[in-house]
């Protein structure tokens, strides 16, 4: 089939962090990325990117700001015309290089906390930047840059949620995302430790709508639901190979950015393919691209454009099969998978993320 | 909004033309297509025009009534201002 439009490009500049977040969807092999593409590299995928018509380019990580090249980066970004976003835990947001970045013409920062309270946050990080994160969040605030505050919401922290937003409205923040857990990477490693409980799931539900109710105009609160509790799958990037693309570390192209864990596909290199060829034509793009691919029950059902299946990376990790229907679905035969998780969650001991 | 405010764009807002594809606006972390009415009314807001003279402007651009265009115009700011996407 003939290739859609890419419009988002993430680029994990480095896998390197300085904290130890057990809900991180990093791989676990981080010694693996540690060849990082080069600011040259990283400038030239930046420049195919706009050339296929990418709009908005997302500097990841790991912790981006690790790169000492990125504001650089982000110039070369904004000066092809992209939209930048900087993805970051923000515990080296200061105040001289947030001048630099916005400079260079960065569009938009995600700061994330991990709690609202100091000592749960720094617990859950593995180290004390919980201090460190709020100062970053009123530097950013007092910047000619947009800003998200996120918090991943897992069991350890997920009957905070009012208290997130409380701090989100005390900053000031505009726009709050609060993301379930997704369980790929070093949190799927810790994933009965994390499953937040149905009762915190429903209670983060009502507490979301009535915040909503309440801060309309004020604060734009996007909540990512917990794929475990659903009756169907989340449209996972969209469709794989419809408008996402990553590049890691390494410069490995990547559908999703846990695709990585897909043993069964071969992913290609901006070293060695051009990023529009990689996109158009490379077997990993074009193994789940559209719906041909899909089995049953996925192949007759009629939301198979709506969800696309749900999620690869998720069906590889739960059945072995990447070519699955999502467990996530009820109407999977696997979907016994996740309620069975759900009910021995809670008893596990966290791995705390590290190279 | 009154005929008076000055629309602009919020923090981290940007409008997009492209020649080869739908205009978009470029928000935090999507992009949201527009049609090209709506396109146009956005093209508009640089911080210093008004929305009354925007308004205008639509009115001529797409040869319908002043209220049509000031009924469109206001509902698509209103519908961006929402999420902070416009503001006066």
């Amino acid at each position: 089939m003939s290739s859609p439009r890419p419009l988002s490009l993430l680029c994990e500049l480095t896998y390197r962090c300085n904290l130890q977040c057990p809900y991180c969807y990093n791989p676990l092999n981080l010694r693996a990325y540690r060849n990082e593409l080069s600011t040259e590299e990283w400038l030239c995928v930046l420049r195919q990117a706009a050339a296929m018509g990418i709009v908005q380019v997302h500097l990841s990580g790991g912790e981006p700001t690790l790169r000492t090249d990125l504001c650089r980066l982000v110039e070369g970004a904004a000066s092809l015309g992209l939209y930048t976003n900087l993805i970051t835990q923000g515990t080296f947001l200061d105040d001289a290089l947030l001048d630099r970045l916005v400079e260079s013409g960065l569009d938009h920062v995600q700061v994330s906390i991990q709690a609202p309270q100091t000592e749960l946050a720094d617990r859950i990080a593995g180290a004390a930047v919980h201090e460190q994160k709020a100062e970053a969040v009123r530097r950013v605030l007092g910047r000619e840059v947009a800003l998200t505050l996120n918090c991943v919401l897992h069991r350890l922290n997920h009957d905070t949620i009012e208290e997130v937003i409380g701090y989100a409205e005390r900053a000031g923040v505009a726009r709050l995302e609060l993301a379930n857990v997704q369980f790929y990477g070093w949190a799927f490693r810790n994933r009965l430790a994390l499953l937040p409980t149905a009762e915190q799931v429903r209670h983060g539900e009502e507490v979301v709508a009535a915040a909503r109710e309440r801060l309309r105009g004020t604060m734009e609160i996007v909540y990512v639901l917990p794929d475990y509790f659903g009756d169907f799958p989340k449209p996972c990037m969209n469709g794989w190979g419809r408008q996402f693309l990553t590049v890691t570390p390494n410069g490995d192209v990547l559908p999703c950015p846990a695709a990585a864990a897909i043993a069964s596909l071969h992913f290609e290199n901006v070293r060695e393919r051009e990023l529009a060829s990689i996109w158009s034509f490379s077997d990993s793009f074009e193994r789940y691209r559209g719906t041909g691919w899909m089995p049953e029950p996925c192949r007759s059902c009629e939301r198979k454009e709506v969800d696309w299946g749900g999620c690869r990376c998720q069906a590889f990790l739960l059945t072995g099969d990447a070519a699955a229907t999502d467990p996530a679905c009820s109407l999977s035969p696997h979907h016994s998978l996740m309620t069975s998780l759900r009910e021995s969650a809670g008893k596990a001991e966290l791995a705390a993320r590290r190279p | 909004m009154k005929g008076d405010a000055v629309p602009r764009f919020g923090k981290g807002v940007k409008l997009r033309l492209d020649a080869n594809g739908p205009a978009m606006l470029l928000v935090p972390e999507t992009a949201l297509e527009l049609n090209e009415s709506a396109a146009a009314a956005l093209e508009l807001v640089d911080g210093k025009r008004t929305l009354s003279e925007i308004v205008a402007a639509i009115t001529q651009r797409f040869e319908v009534s002043a209220t049509e265009a000031r009924e469109h115009v206001d509902a698509l700011f209103a519908r961006l201002g929402e999420r902070g996407f416009i503001r006066e």
